[in-house]
This record gives C-alpha cells, sequence and structure tokens, in this order.
C-alpha cells in the first residue's frame, strides 16, 4: 500500500497519464469527518488548455480519484481529472 | 470552527489533545493512504514528555479512527498505554 506524506508534495507537478503537464500542487482538499482525501488545488501551467477542467479563479480541482501514483509527479487520469 | 470540507495544510500546527484534555503535541505533516484516497495518520511533533516516551521517536503518529473531531484543536482518545510505546494497533 503506498503512503506518502503531505508535505512531501508540496509544489509537486501533476502530469497526465499520457505526458501532459497540467500544472503544480498548491494544497488538497479532505474531509475532517471522514478522513477522506477529495482534491488536488493546482495551479496550471499558463500553456495548460483548461477547459473541461473545474476551474475557481486561478486555481484547478482534480478529484482525488484520479490519482493513479505519485513518485517524482503527481500521475492523474487524463480522463477522471475532468469534471 | 474549521468547515469540514478544507485544506489539509489547515491541520498543519493545530495542537492534539486527549479527551482528557492532555497535551499530545502538534501536528507536523499527515501521512495519506493514495489507494484508499484517506488521511491515514496524523504526525505529531512537539511531544508532551510526561505522556510521550521521547526517547523512543521524533514524532508520534496518531491513526486517523482515535480522533474524535477536528477544530481549533485536534481531540483524540485517551490511550496512555498507546502513546508511551507508539502502538496503536490494538486499539
Amino acid at each position: 500500500m503506498s503512503r506518502v506524506m503531505a508535505r512531501s508534495l508540496s509544489r509537486k507537478k501533476i502530469v497526465t497519464n499520457e505526458g501532459k503537464m497540467i500544472g503544480t500542487l498548491k494544497n488538497i482538499v479532505v474531509d475532517f469527518e471522514t478522513g477522506q482525501v477529495v482534491d488536488l488545488i493546482v495551479y496550471p501551467d499558463p500553456s495548460f488548455d483548461t477547459s473541461g477542467y473545474r476551474v475557481e479563479g486561478d486555481r484547478l480541482f482534480i478529484n482525488f480519484e484520479a490519482v493513479k501514483d505519485i513518485k517524482d509527479y503527481i500521475i492523474v487520469d487524463r480522463y477522471l481529472s475532468r469534471k | 470552527m474549521i468547515a469540514m470540507r478544507t485544506q489539509i495544510t489547515e491541520l498543519f500546527g493545530l495542537s492534539v489533545y486527549t479527551e482528557k484534555s492532555l497535551l499530545v503535541g502538534e501536528v507536523e505533516d499527515v501521512l495519506i493512504d493514495i489507494e484508499g484516497r484517506k488521511m491515514e495518520s496524523l504526525v505529531v511533533g512537539k511531544l508532551n514528555q510526561e505522556l510521550v516516551d521521547i526517547k523512543n521517536y521524533k514524532g508520534l503518529k496518531i491513526p486517523f479512527r482515535i480522533i474524535r473531531s477536528i477544530g481549533d484543536i485536534v481531540l483524540i482518545r485517551h490511550l496512555p498505554g498507546a502513546f508511551k510505546t507508539g502502538n496503536f494497533d490494538d486499539v
């Protein structure tokens, strides 16, 4: 089972499973009641096309469901990361 | 009072108390279970040396399941034996 320390994720790059760079991790939304990790909050790269993604101001939200793996990068599913 | 859905960084620095109002320490980090998509435990530092045998660790991992509530502080179950050894497997 893979586990990761939240602080080690600070400013990690988010990449789709097809190798497209989305942006940089800003924060993580969690539910204090259930302990569930809900969303990644990302600063998208200026060149990234955010259409189809959940965007609030300058931040983009990705459901944690989309996360496939976390090592040097955070890899997210290209389909699940939208909506 | 902090909303139920909030940013993980809001946890950092919160004081951790037991239900018997004893200070355990301060939240330094959160261990995330990636596949389970949940917070597995809180890494607690600045430990109260009367409660925790500090020679054993740099920090104490408090499993999420023993947390009662999170607001201005983190309130957890009072398990003095587990705090001393750092072993929460049996609780």
